[in-house]
């Protein structure tokens, strides 16, 4: 509200340098750089592929909606779409419920070691995924954990595991300790302080880390494609990719399964893009 | 049973004191109830990030094919050091490192600013610019795939139409420009969260001092310049910051466009780890190993320096 009656006092100062005209078309340039690919994408996505190769760029006509049939039954990527879904809605829950756990413990409590433990959980954040790597391979095939999707979700806990303890160790830190007091005055135990406390005051925080930690791990690709080999169990990415390797010419079909891995992320957007924008960018403001 | 009472009063004393403790400090809890909170993130963390780490580094000591480890000492460090391809790998990864995030910065400033300046259509504009950061590197990654495509991608299209055929190239196909196709696609998918960084930084800062730069009559090109930008310092750098730690670490992009071809041209040191240990079948996973420790050292290293280096005053925080 500041910022935009702030805006209207100061009318653009930007048309002193530019003129308005030269401005908006460099401004209409880069959204068509930015969004024109996109739209692209979505146009390909209702073509055959043998309108595609008559004319790249025509308006689809008719839509093909039935691409999206075909590519959900024929061309396996239902079975991708609800692998990916699987890995990663079981992967978040699990990395926001024990992600919590600790950040609560960290934020809340004094006791020796805290900060180390805080720093230990945090640093791996830093780390290129090939340290892990290899190793995770290695592991999972030991235990039998390998070429399943459970193994790759445990995986994925470990890989958000530092983000979201950054992130909700930060917002359970401003929690008033009153509210903690006048608890504990009521009899709560530190357990149900937890839950019937942190989580509830905490949600808006931890809205931002569920859809935060949801979109980067529907997205995911270098561990799944080390971890999952198995046509049976592959995740959206490295479905997507396979079946590119497989019908390289096929691009309609291609376009149709990208928009398929596209749509959830959009639909996430839509509806929490302040709260994704936030989590994305809580470390990087200060 | 008078014992039995005097027990009891006993206990009940204790509970009382243990009770009037907590309540005198409630920051602290017991032990039992902090391994209740923390033990399954420090499970997580010590079975799948610190035990494969530390497991990693002791592997490239050996020489490993399927289950047979064979000790060869420092033989996989000795043989990177004459590996040329790693060090091809290595220049990449670093013209990556230090040369796209200056890219993706400077875009995200610039946008931000014409945010701020109140452009038409600002809130359209802003997720519209921001719409590439959520999509996977695969779906980015096909994409300009179409784009760069020699016969019908739209880049080559469009210098055709406007009568530069000479321009027109095997954008990904030639090893002079494969490198820098792949980083201006990576640019494009970070700029807008640059730009969502930096408008909010731009937003926190103090208005007075706008306010006052403009009652000097200070045009918008010096307040930029001596204001914004100087007071941006530490958002720019931490931004620079965390570019240089992602492109570090760069693989996806690389690996579904190019794969590290032509000619090595796009290689980096996450590509040729992979190739090493699943790729190629060399079937040995501690060579693989041995780079990426070195990788994981110097990724450490550059953390600590640049934050030394660059934010004096601000610690980094991401």
């Amino acid at each position: 509200m500041a910022q935009s009656s702030a805006l209207a006092q100061h009318p653009a100062p930007l048309p002193r340098l530019f003129s308005r005209g030269a401005l908006a078309l460099i401004l209409a340039i880069y959204t068509l750089y930015t969004l024109g690919p996109f739209l692209w994408l979505a146009t390909m996505s209702v073509r055959t592929t043998a309108e595609i190769s008559a004319d790249h760029y025509a308006w689809p006509r008719p839509f093909h909606w039935e691409q999206f049939r075909s590519a959900w039954v024929d061309s396996d990527f239902a079975t991708y779409f609800w692998n990916s879904t699987l890995v990663v809605v079981g992967a978040v829950a699990v990395v926001t419920l024990i992600g919590a756990a600790a950040a609560h413990a960290l934020a809340r409590y004094r006791f020796r070691g805290n900060r180390l433990i805080y720093g230990i959980l945090f640093s791996s954040i830093i780390f290129p995924p090939q340290i892990t790597l290899i190793s995770l391979y290695q592991i999972l095939v030991d235990y039998n954990l390998y070429n399943s999707l459970l193994g790759l979700s445990l995986v994925y806990v470990s890989l958000q595991l530092p983000l979201t303890v950054y992130l909700l160790e930060g917002f359970f830190a401003r929690i008033p300790q009153d509210l903690f007091d006048a608890a504990k005055m009521d009899g709560y135990g530190d357990l149900e302080i937890f839950w019937r406390i942190v989580l509830p005051v905490g949600m808006p925080a931890i809205a931002t880390t569920l859809i935060l930690n949801f979109i980067q791990l529907w997205n995911e690709f270098l561990f799944a494609v080390v971890l999952i080999t198995d046509p049976e169990k592959r995740t959206l990415p490295i479905g997507i990719r396979a079946f590119m390797g497989d019908h390289f010419q096929d691009i309609g079909m291609i376009a149709t399964g990208v928009m398929i891995s596209v749509i959830p992320v959009i639909i996430a957007y839509v509806f929490f893009s302040e709260k994704l924008i936030r989590g994305m960018t809580a470390g990087a403001i200060k | 049973m008078p014992e039995a009472i005097a027990l009891n009063v006993k206990t009940s004393d204790r509970e009382a004191s243990t009770s009037a403790r907590s309540l005198a400090d409630p920051r602290r809890a017991s032990r039992v109830v902090l391994a209740i909170f923390l033990a399954p993130a420090l499970l997580v963390y010590c079975g799948l990030t610190a035990y494969p780490a530390f497991r990693t580094i002791f592997d490239s000591f050996f020489t490993i094919e399927g289950i047979e480890a064979t000790f060869v000492g420092l033989a996989n460090y000795r043989e990177l050091i004459s590996d040329e391809t790693f060090w091809i790998a290595v220049r990449n990864t670093l013209i990556w490192s230090f040369v796209a995030p200056v890219l993706d910065v400077a875009t995200g400033l610039l946008l931000a600013l014409a945010l701020y300046a109140g452009v038409p259509f600002a809130r359209f504009l802003r997720v519209a610019w921001f719409t590439p950061v959520l999509l996977s590197y695969v779906v980015v990654a096909i994409l300009w795939m179409w784009i760069f495509n020699y016969d019908w991608g739209i880049l080559n299209a469009m210098l055709r139409a406007v009568g530069l055929d000479g321009l027109a190239s095997s954008w990904l196909g030639d090893p002079h420009l494969a490198l820098a196709s792949v980083i201006v696609t990576h640019a494009w998918k970070w700029a807008g969260f640059n730009m969502v960084v930096c408008l909010a930084a731009i937003h926190s800062l103090p208005r007075e001092v706008l306010e006052a730069s403009e009652l000097d009559n200070c045009g918008w090109g010096e307040k930029l310049r001596y204001i914004i930008i100087p007071m941006l310092r530490p958002t720019l750098l931490s931004l620079y910051i965390l570019a240089f730690i992602g492109k570090m670490k760069i693989f996806d992009l690389v690996w579904i466009m190019t794969q590290g071809g032509p000619l090595w041209a796009t290689e980096t040191v996450s590509t040729y780890v992979y190739k090493r240990a699943f790729n190629w079948n060399t079937f040995d996973l501690g060579y693989p190993s041995a780079i990426a420790t070195v990788w994981f050292l110097v990724v450490c290293a550059s953390v600590v320096i640049l934050n030394r280096l660059l934010s004096t005053r601000d610690r980094l925080e991401y």
